[in-house]
């Protein structure tokens, strides 16, 4: 890898299968490590969430309460909450300790509710549904903040930046745009194209770039202020699931994915370059996460598939 | 600020009314620094804590002990503590994360206002401008209080104070003198009865400067700006004055006693009107010539751009906005409620005030659509522009055409973890400062989560968090997940049921049950490739025996 870098990256270790993880009835549609890195929490289309140590990966907790699928899901801060998104139209918010009850019920989306996520200071939660819009919700009362129209196909991805100041949004309808927290005002719209649709949209760690994976099997990281796409990742499928994409930066900065090839792909950040295809799985890899400090990466496949895999990088 | 995209022309000024508040009767407010909560004291001795973001209630502060009306409010400089100075003479000390009270002192008159010392996150040292005599420093640890010098004779010359007001018979004059720390706490400036402002080291107590403002009309309120560039009195002959303060923020008080060493060959009253001069400079005035209004409450904008003054005459709830070179930009008219405090957000274009009837009203820009926001290449255009053709335009194959690279280098780094520093990191972050109230939910009423009524609704009821919930999770629960599910349907429908609408709602889900769409959420990307929005309907054909064929 001939770089113009200062100074060279470290040379990369690959990942191996450490463990898996089979306790979900359907398709797990969701993984997520906790902030603090101490639990892994996976949303399935069985209705249920399940919590697990991410030290030992044994099942601590499952999450019983949602009436049918649950899409996605999201840690609070101080990571003693989970929310998730589900079919039955609400975003529950769900204690991550203790006594592992469902805290609360929000209503108010007409139709399935998508993807959720918290802000950073964890008083509101932002969630998009299939009746295209953005509800946000405030954490202790439960009550519906704002309600943003934003899209005209359902919402796939919602996102809030590291200060909370601004939400991305990602839609079945080709754009992903970036709205005003606090007032729910339209700032920027990314891509406007009819196709291929915005299967997903996340902030950068500083919150100064955003990544954009389409259903034409690329992902693309944009400078958002300037409007520019600065890198394009290809290499993985990705044509009819939302699949969710994330950074690692524990050991070296990387782009991961899953793809509908069932396995997950390791990009090398600046480069662009693919490093490592980590295959396993037995049906499309839906979702995948990094844990905060260590290297571990979670991943989660569909129906076929059922399990939630752990990869470790060899010390 | 933060965010690049967020237009910075449109940190203006506000222009309507947003939103109200209403918690008790409010009488005074303060932001901390970065604007994300807003502290209220009440008439019946709270003080509450409102998130500003969720316009929610964070935290109140309450106890048995205070029950009088709270007269001014202040945060520290890091958001950790609070000040509260009440009608009952006394002042508390409050720790916002933890709610409690850490300390009261007992003064011997009423404190209308009280400063913390804005030098450190845990301020030993505040200031009090009691209701009829001078200004106090107290010690919050000890209790002790030191009496400000107010004039310039108490300096030792002997000579009794010429007092302006009607008492003849030499008392202190009957009016709250006026007193503010400097930006870090190393002076203190006091406005006095003789309309006079007074540059005090509070340490040794001694009146450094003193800088008379023409007239001579009791000084009511002075505060600095938050950049600490400029300083603002406001003063019973109805003008409020800007002054540039002409002193390093920082060393402010060597600054100050060099100069006093250098005017040695004056004395007394001249020599501290001389060095007065270089701490001071008259920059602005502002009034109402017209209806000669008494001001009330005026304070800077967050970036000093911007002077605000609110009028309470005849009842009436009035902001005027100045812009820092002495236009009147706009006057905010509010309900018949009369004004009694005001305050305008550290950083963004909003303005709090608190009416009379103990409400307090969030003013803000009026939002207005930003259609070029709707388009990734739409341009906004100011005025008509001419449009020149390229050389080029109308050719069958456009030369430039034929060349659209992009011209970003995708080679470039990029860096994704390194956070910019932000407007706020003014002073020595050494501390951590306390910018938001982790939110608790608070649980549903077990009512909302009950499945329902019958027997099933223990086993899911989530408020029992006790052996069959477990269970399940004890054995990693496959085989007892089936035989909750059934139950779980029934349930969930009857309980909407129940809540919502009964019949309408209750017999729709019942319905969509029957349709059951698995997976609609990931699998129908297929589906709505071809830009149906009915996912549910296809999965009709798919979902009855609960398979979906789609995926298999």
């Amino acid at each position: 890898m001939a770089n113009t870098n200062t100074q060279a990256p470290p040379p990369y270790k690959p990942y191996r299968l450490h463990k898996t993880l089979r306790s979900h009835e359907r398709a797990v549609s969701c993984v997520k490590f906790s902030n603090d890195g101490a639990l892994l929490a996976s949303a399935s289309l069985d209705k249920t969430l399940i919590l697990w140590s991410s030290s030992s990966f044994s099942l601590i907790r499952r999450l019983v309460g949602h009436t049918d699928g649950v899409s996605d899901l999201a840690w609070s801060l101080d990571s003693h909450y989970i929310c998730s998104a589900s079919d039955d139209r609400t975003v529950r918010i769900w204690a991550a300790r203790g006594s592992f009850d469902c805290l609360k019920v929000l209503k108010g989306h007409s139709d399935f509710v998508f993807c959720v996520n918290f802000n950073p200071q964890s008083n509101l939660i932002a969630s998009g549904s299939f009746d295209e819009t953005i509800r946000i919700w405030e954490v202790k009362t439960g009550k519906c903040v704002r309600v943003i129209k934003a899209h005209s196909m359902p919402v796939t991805s919602v996102h809030f930046n590291r200060d909370g100041s601004l939400i991305v949004s990602g839609s079945r309808d080709g754009s992903c745009k970036i709205w005003e927290a606090s007032t729910g005002a339209c700032l920027k719209t990314l891509i406007d194209d009819k196709d291929p649709a915005v299967s997903f949209a996340k902030f950068s760690p500083n919150g100064k770039f955003i990544l954009v994976a389409t259903l034409d099997s690329t992902l693309k990281l944009s400078n958002y202020s300037a409007g520019k796409f600065l890198k394009i990742y290809t290499g993985h499928t990705n044509k009819v699931y939302c699949i969710t994409s994330t950074f690692s930066v524990t050991n070296g900065k990387y782009i991961v994915s899953g793809s509908e090839d069932n396995c997950v792909y390791l990009w090398d950040l600046q480069q662009k370059t693919m490093v490592q295809k980590l295959e396993g799985h037995t049906d499309t890899v839906i979702s995948v996460t990094c844990h905060p400090s260590e290297n571990k990466i979670a991943s989660a496949g569909l129906d076929r598939d059922r399990t939630i895999k752990i990869w470790v990088q060899d010390s | 600020m933060n965010a690049p995209i967020i237009d910075p022309l449109q940190g203006d000024f506000p222009e309507v009314i947003e939103e109200y508040l209403e918690h008790g009767v409010m009488k005074c407010i303060a932001f901390n620094r970065r604007g994300t909560l807003l502290a209220a004291g009440c008439s019946d001795g709270t003080c509450i804590i409102w998130d500003f973001e969720t316009r929610g209630i964070a935290r109140e502060l309450r106890d048995k002990e205070s029950v009088a009306a709270i007269t001014s409010v202040c945060w520290s400089n890091y958001g950790h503590r609070i000040l509260v100075s009440a009608a009952d003479k006394s002042l508390s000390l409050w720790d916002v994360v933890n709610g409690e009270k850490i300390g009261r002192i007992v003064l011997q008159q009423t404190p209308l206002l009280a400063r913390l010392h804005p030098g450190s996150s845990t301020p030993s040292l505040c200031l009090a401008c009691p209701l009829s005599s001078a200004p106090l420093i107290v010690d919050l640890n000890t209790g002790s209080t030191t009496v400000l010098p107010v004039a310039v004779c108490d300096l030792g010359n002997g000579q009794t104070p010429v007092s302006r007001n009607k008492s003849s018979d030499g008392t202190p004059p009957f009016s709250p003198t006026a007193a503010c720390f400097n930006k870090y706490g190393d002076l203190v400036y006091v406005g006095n009865s003789k309309g006079e402002i007074l540059v005090i080291d509070y340490k040794s107590m001694q009146v450094h400067a003193m800088v008379p403002i023409s007239g001579g009309a009791v000084i009511k309120n002075i505060v600095f700006s938050r950049d600490g560039q400029y300083l603002l009195t406001n003063s019973n002959d109805r003008t409020i004055r800007i002054y540039e303060n002409l002193l390093p923020l920082k060393y402010g008080l060597s600054v100050l006693e060099n100069l006093q060493s250098s005017a040695n060959e004056l004395d007394g009253v001249e020599k501290m009107k001389v060095v007065g001069a270089k701490c001071l400079a008259l920059f602005r005035e502002f009034q109402d010539s017209i209806t000669k209004i008494h001001w009330k409450a005026p304070c800077f904008s967050g970036d000093g751009e911007w002077v605000i003054g609110g009028s309470a005459s005849k009842g009436e709830h009035k902001i005027y906005i100045w812009d820092r070179g002495g236009r009147l930009v706009k006057i905010l008219e509010g309900p018949k409620e009369a004004l009694i405090d005001l305050a305008w957000h550290p950083v963004h274009p909003i303005v709090v005030s608190v009416s009379l009837t103990g409400l307090v009203y969030i003013w803000a820009k009026d939002y207005t659509e930003n259609w070029s926001a709707f388009a990734p290449d739409f341009k906004e255009l100011e005025e008509n522009e001419e449009y020149v053709e390229r050389e080029d335009e109308f050719d069958l194959v456009p030369e430039t055409e034929k060349v659209k690279e992009s011209d970003v280098n995708q080679d470039d780094e990029i860096d994704i973890v390194t956070v910019e520093k932000d407007a706020f990191s003014d002073s020595d972050m050494s501390q951590e400062e306390l910018c938001f109230l982790p939110a608790i939910p608070s649980p549903d009423a077990p009512g909302l989560q009950e499945k329902c009524g019958g027997s099933p609704s223990k086993l899911l009821d989530s408020n029992h968090s006790g052996s069959p919930l477990s269970e399940v999770a004890a054995h990693n629960g496959q085989g007892t997940n089936h035989e909750l599910s059934p139950l779980e349907d029934d349930a969930g429908g009857t309980q909407l049921k129940r809540k919502w609408k009964p019949s309408e709602k209750g017999l729709e889900l019942q319905a969509e049950k029957v349709k059951k769409p698995l997976k609609p959420s990931k699998s129908s990307g297929k589906l709505s490739k071809a830009k149906s929005k009915s996912v549910v309907d296809l999965d009709t054909s798919n979902g009855a025996t609960g398979v979906t064929p789609l995926i298999e």
